[in-house]
């Protein structure tokens, strides 16, 4: 059987410097597909769809809301052409009634152990509309490695320095954080994969350098610390979500290759203050993720906040502007309040006003938002700290030995093109 | 002298970091590195690194000297000039 599975294109936050990391979902997805089926997948970001191509069944695959109307577009295509097409992910957890005018089955929750079923519906025309799974998850132990042979690899390539691969050690989030619709998706309840599962595919990942995508490793302190001392021996160097502010933890971390934390800076507190020194103390590079437009944010606070991630060296900065996903309570609120602007989707990129703010308009929360990126990096330009942040990486990889020099071929080669 | 050395340095730019359709005559030696500008990115800047330790024996370390260091092709030879002198 030929499936194709498609990863629509979606719109990357203005300001932030391009690039493209080989996608997580449809690779987990590909992974619960029975080895027979043979897979060809797509990521539009980086190649074109072919409409005309060979395929029993289309598969797409949507993490992001401001990925679904293309989504839509593509699934639309190919039913035009008589193809049947499943729709599934995040995002179409999150927009599944949208969704379903579009495809002919869409699935919801978590595949493991379930993809068998629906491709015998498949083969033998009787496939339902939905299939939901939303709160039935699989055994943990069931998620196997992923499937990063369906990637071309070559694509996520820049100058000659491959990206980092995305991996997971667990799943569910036991923390409701208001703009984030994790709880949702996949349960306030932490499910850690089995220790033995997690080494055998970080083993089997053909790359030095990783991103964990884990809602959070600061789930379960006994969990945390295991995980870094099963980790120490393969040498990776990891970026991640936040880790526990706790000296064993750290210090764990650290040697197991901690390279830098996407750590969430929400005020200009001492709390904050110490909790990127701490990362630091440790070696630990910390780019903030900083969200704009909350009900406390007034323009002050925000001009505040700026100047406070100078003071506090972040190494690099991210801003986004407070976008209601569907599902989260941001959403929640701000719909009950009659303050969301725009239910257009493509508008949810996290980098557009949507909502109405509670201390400004829409256009200076707009503007606020531009000038955070300008202000940030006008002594150190955007190129610069990532420069500083990726010898950090280079300097431990020299350090234990596990330093791979670039191949100097590919050296003038930019994302997506083919190999020179 | 810092003349010589600007489009030495141009030169090496060009080749060693594949600048490509640009002159050393067309480079602006003012011009900031990185963003609007030459257009370098962070790649560029760790290959420049290497250049200068390779070709001149300069260690720059990412400090808060650096993006002084490294603000236009003058900046670093003058940094280089400044250097050697010592």
């Amino acid at each position: 059987m030929k499936f194709t599975l498609i990863y629509p294109k979606w719109k990357k936050l203005r300001g932030q410097t391009e690039f493209h990391l080989p996608p997580h979902g449809p690779v987990v997805f590909a992974a619960t597909l029975p080895r027979d089926v043979e897979i060809t997948f797509i990521d539009e970001n980086l190649e074109t769809i072919d409409f005309n191509h060979q395929a029993d069944c289309i598969g797409i695959s949507m993490m992001l809301t401001n990925q679904v109307k293309r989504g839509w577009e593509i699934a639309d295509e190919y039913r035009r052409r008589g193809m049947k097409v499943i729709c599934g992910g995040i995002a179409t957890m999150l927009h599944a009634e949208e969704t379903s005018l579009h495809a002919d089955a869409i699935f919801l929750g978590e595949a493991e152990g379930r993809m068998e079923q629906v491709l015998d519906d498949f083969r033998n025309n009787r496939l339902r509309k939905v299939y939901d799974y939303r709160t039935d998850f699989p055994p943990i132990a069931s998620v196997g490695t992923a499937r990063r042979d369906i990637l071309k690899r070559q694509l996520y390539n820049y100058k000659g320095i491959q990206m980092v691969d995305l991996f997971h050690a667990s799943r569910g989030c036991r923390f409701d954080c208001y703009p984030c619709c994790m709880s949702f998706v996949g349960g306030r309840e932490f499910r850690p994969r089995p220790f033995e599962k997690v080494v055998e595919e970080l083993t089997a990942i053909d790359n030095n350098r990783l991103y964990i995508v884990d809602n959070s490793l600061s789930q379960d302190r006994v969990w945390e610390k295991q995980l870094f001392r099963e980790m120490i021996p393969l040498k990776k160097k990891w970026c991640c979500h936040p880790i526990e502010d706790h000296d064993e933890v750290l210090d764990l971390a650290a040697q197991a290759g901690a390279w830098f934390v996407y750590q969430a800076i929400f005020d200009t507190s001492d709390f904050i203050r110490n909790r990127v020194k701490r990362y630091h103390d440790f070696g630990i590079g910390v780019e903030g993720t900083i969200l704009l437009g909350l009900d406390r944010h007034t323009e002050d606070h925000i001009r505040r906040l700026i100047d406070f991630l100078l003071e506090i060296e972040l190494d690099l900065a991210e801003f986004t502007v407070l976008t209601p996903f569907p599902y989260t309570r941001a959403f929640a609120d701000l719909q009950g309040e009659g303050r969301i602007l725009s239910y257009n989707w493509n508008d949810y990129t996290c980098d557009k006003v949507v909502f109405q703010p509670k201390h400004m308009t829409p256009e200076r929360l707009q503007q606020l938002y531009d000038e955070a990126w300008k202000i940030f990096y006008r002594e150190k330009p955007q190129p610069y700290r990532m420069f500083e942040l990726f010898k950090r990486v280079i300097d431990k990889e020299m350090a234990d030995g596990s330093f791979q020099r670039q191949r100097r071929t590919r050296a003038n080669r930019k994302f997506g093109q083919s190999e020179i | 002298m810092i003349e010589d050395l600007i489009l030495k340095l141009k030169k090496e730019i060009i080749e060693e970091l594949n600048v490509e359709n640009m002159t050393p005559e067309e480079m602006d030696a003012e011009a900031p590195l990185f963003g609007e500008g030459l257009g370098l990115d962070s790649i560029d800047a760790l290959e420049l690194v290497v250049l200068l330790d390779k070709n001149y024996g300069i260690k720059i370390q990412a400090s808060k000297e650096g993006p002084k260091i490294f603000r236009s092709v003058k900046t670093i030879a003058e940094y280089i000039l400044e250097h050697q002198k010592k």
